[in-house]
Parts: structure tokens; C-alpha cells; sequence
């Protein structure tokens, strides 16, 4: 399916890197670009990720506004409203996540890797509720060396695709 | 492996050796047998379209037809129909002679994939990026085959990748690549200069000025070679100007690099 171009923002994005010492020697990173909106050629510079959200946010409004343009005025106040409650989740851990990944591409990888062992916990923690261990309390002593041994292996299969990330985290570095 | 030098004059002569020739930069121009192409020719837009999209796509693996829909047009029922008026197009612009059931000398087609021969075509874009690449190549062990690749590069620059097409998606990607080789090689040709030929040096630094009023790189070459030239004030007047640009672009201060300078000019 093609996409409609008066549903599509795309931007380019370019950053200029700069190494400097300070006057005390040290070294210091800093970071200047421009955003540039394709569709509409509007360009705007910036020394800061959040002037880059703001040009993107305005722009995606104006796309939205020109979308409502044939709908009821409350709809369009609906639909913006929504529209900018995924923008504020966005505009939060967007630059977040992509700063950090240009600053630090190993704790990027590592951030994903966190992840991915809190949803393995998650899910551990999902298979003994399941398993509703309460009721199982009049159980006999074999009975729970059973699900004890039961819960181990799947610990162990846990790790072992912990393992499996870990090792595939190393070859993509 | 051959010598950079004679990879360099190679390159010069390339645009003699083929019968179709392409200028993408400052503006879009096809010339067959030095007869170039007007608008006329192209018949419907979409032609031209087509043409400069598969010269973005050039070094990509064939493209299959959906995609370039998909990428070129809004509408995917009148990409179809504007695909097969394009494709046509094309093929009578480029080869008006060839007959039909013959294969292409510059479009590869396989089922539903196409792909420009670009080698048999010279294109603007593409020589300048492979003489940018043979001047870095040379500028460690021979500057002065490096300064020869990278004047051919920026000669080549005449402006923005594609203007005709500036608001479209597919052309921006190639337009931002080019437009920052270009300045890397005004920059370096720049540097290289500063000390031999300072007002050659102050000019290339104005042209990347044009592209960039932003560039610091080339505010700092230029007050340097303003200095080695004697010309106390207009060096101390190009870093004014960089000051003020910088603050009202970015709210910055010129990085230290640049103030140092400033302060050996003063000579503080």
C-alpha cells in the first residue's frame, strides 16, 4: 500500500560533533545541526535536542490540523488531543534514548538488554502466578520439590536466553 | 592497482567517453550527444521523475516496481499508470533509436526490477564523489594531487542536488550526502591553500560560507588566511561574523579553536 503524502512529515536531521578542551583543559563535547522539514523546506538550527522537538511537534500539529479540516470542531479537538498526548510520551524518551545511543551506543544496547531481563522477570513472575501456589499449600513435600524443580528449570532456560542475548549482543559490537 | 593520478585523469575524461550526460547539481539537465534534452522531449513530468529518482538510486540493487511507486507517488492506483507512462518516457529520452525486444545499454531490467547502468552514463554527482574520494586518498602523501581531485569535485558543485525536486521525500537523502562532500572538500582544498595562495583560500571559504553560513571550520581558514595575507582587519571582521552567526543560530560562543586564533591575530 502507498502512503498518502499529506500524511507524511519526514525530517532531516544533521548533526555537526565538536571536540573541545575548556579552559581548565578538560574535554568537552557539544553538539549543533539543523532539522529540516522536507515537504515544506522549512529549516531551523539548533544547539539543543529540545528545539528539535518543538520544530517536529509543530510541524506534526499542522499536519493533523490540515487533516481535520472537513471534520466537526469537536472531533478535531479529540483527535488533537490524542494526538498530543502520544507526542508528550514521545518527545519525553525519544531524544532521551537517541542522545544516549549517539553518546554511548555500548549503554544504549545495554538499556535494550534491561529490558528484555525485565520482561524475562515479568514473565517468570507471570508463570507462578499462574501456577497459584497458594493453593497448593496443603500439597505434600514431593509436590513441592516438583514445582521447586519445575520453577529452577525454567530459571535455567531463563538464563540460558539471557546467555543467548548477552552472546549476541557481543558479536553485533 | 592503479595510480591515483591516472585514476584522476581517467575521471576527467569519463564525460567524453559516454553519449549521455547528466547534471543534477544547481540544476537537472540530460544531454544525449551533446544535444541536451528540453523539457519538450521529456514529454509528462513523471519521465523526468522516474530518470533522476533511478540516478538517486543508483548504486542501490535493482528496485522493483512497487517500490518506486510507492517511493515517487502519492496514489498507488495512478502510480501504476503513471509508472508505465514514465517508463516509456524514459526509455524513448534515452534511446529513441533502440528497437523494440532489444535490451537497454542504461536501464537494467529483470522481471520487475529496474536499475540505471550508470556507469555507461556520466553523471555529475557521482564524478564529484569519486574525485572527493581520490583527493582524500592523496592528500597525506600527495597534497598536490589531492588539491587537482578536489578542485575537478567543487568545480562540479553548481548547487543543491535536484532543485526541481527539493521538497521530496526520496531526493532529500542524496541531497544532504552531497551537499556535506562538497563542503568537506572545499574545506580541506581551503586548508591546503591557506599558506601558498591565501586569497584562493579566502574565496573557497566564502563559497562554503554560501552553502553553510554556519560552517565555523571555514570562518576559522578564512581569518587565518585574511592574517597570512597582512589583512589584520578583515580577519578580526571574520570573526565578528562568525561570532554573530553562531549566536543567533545556535546561541553559542565560537569554539576555543576559534578564539585562540582570533586572540593571535589581535595578538593578545
Amino acid at each position: 500500500m502507498s502512503v498518502r503524502k499529506d500524511e507524511t512529515a519526514s525530517f532531516m536531521l544533521r548533526f555537526t560533533q565538536k571536540i573541545f578542551n575548556n579552559e581548565s583543559g578538560e574535554p568537552q563535547v557539544q553538539w549543533r545541526g539543523n532539522i529540516r522539514h522536507v515537504q515544506g523546506g522549512e529549516e531551523q538550527r539548533f544547539s539543543k535536542f529540545d528545539d528539535v522537538v518543538a520544530f517536529i511537534q509543530s510541524k506534526l500539529a499542522d499536519l493533523t490540523i490540515q487533516a481535520m479540516e472537513d471534520k466537526p470542531i469537536e472531533e478535531q479537538k479529540g483527535i488533537l488531543s490524542k494526538s498530543f498526548d502520544m507526542w508528550k510520551k514521545m518527545a519525553v524518551e525519544g531524544p532521551k534514548m537517541v542522545m544516549e545511543t549517539i553518546k554511548d551506543p555500548k549503554k544504549g544496547m545495554a538499556q535494550i538488554q534491561d529490558q528484555i531481563q525485565d520482561l524475562s522477570h515479568q514473565v517468570k513472575d507471570e508463570i507462578s502466578q499462574k501456577l497459584e501456589i497458594d493453593t497448593w499449600k496443603t500439597a505434600s513435600k514431593s509436590d513441592f520439590k516438583e514445582i521447586m524443580q519445575k520453577l529452577t528449570d525454567i530459571s535455567a532456560e531463563v538464563s540460558a536466553l539471557n546467555a543467548k542475548v548477552d552472546q549476541l549482543t557481543q558479536n553485533q559490537q | 592497482m592503479i595510480a591515483i593520478e591516472d585514476q584522476i585523469a581517467e575521471l576527467r575524461t569519463w564525460r567524453d567517453r559516454v553519449s549521455l550526460r547528466v547534471q543534477t547539481l544547481g540544476n537537472f539537465q540530460l544531454w544525449r550527444d551533446d544535444e541536451a534534452i528540453g523539457s519538450k522531449e521529456w514529454g509528462r513530468d513523471v519521465s523526468q521523475q522516474l530518470f533522476q529518482f533511478l540516478v538517486t538510486n543508483r548504486h542501490r540493487h535493482a528496485l522493483h516496481k512497487e517500490q518506486i511507486i510507492d517511493r515517487i507517488w502519492v496514489d498507488g492506483k495512478t502510480g501504476q499508470q503513471n509508472f508505465k507512462v514514465a517508463h516509456h518516457g524514459v526509455t524513448k529520452v534515452l534511446e529513441p533509436d533502440r528497437k523494440s525486444r532489444t535490451e537497454s545499454q542504461y536501464i537494467i531490467r529483470q522481471g520487475a526490477t529496474y536499475q540505471l547502468r550508470f556507469e555507461n552514463i556520466w553523471i555529475d554527482v557521482e564524478a564529484l564523489d569519486q574525485f572527493v574520494a581520490l583527493g582524500n586518498q592523496a592528500l597525506l602523501d600527495d597534497p598536490g594531487l589531492a588539491q587537482q581531485a578536489y578542485r575537478e569535485a567543487i568545480n562540479l558543485y553548481q548547487g543543491v542536488y535536484l532543485p526541481n525536486r527539493l521538497y521530496e521525500d526520496w531526493s532529500s537523502e542524496e541531497r544532504e550526502r552531497i551537499q556535506l562532500i562538497a563542503l568537506g572538500a572545499i574545506i580541506s582544498l581551503s586548508e591546503l591553500l591557506v599558506k601558498d595562495n591565501p586569497m584562493e583560500s579566502i574565496r573557497l571559504t566564502q563559497q562554503a560560507l554560501q552553502i553553510d553560513s554556519t560552517w565555523e571550520d571555514a570562518y576559522r581558514i578564512q581569518m587565518e588566511a585574511y592574517f597570512a595575507k597582512g589583512n589584520r582587519p578583515m580577519a578580526i571582521k571574520t570573526y565578528q561574523q562568525c561570532q554573530k552567526v553562531l549566536d543567533q543560530e545556535f546561541g553559542i560562543e565560537p569554539l576555543p579553536e576559534t578564539q585562540q586564533m582570533y586572540r593571535k591575530i589581535r595578538g593578545v
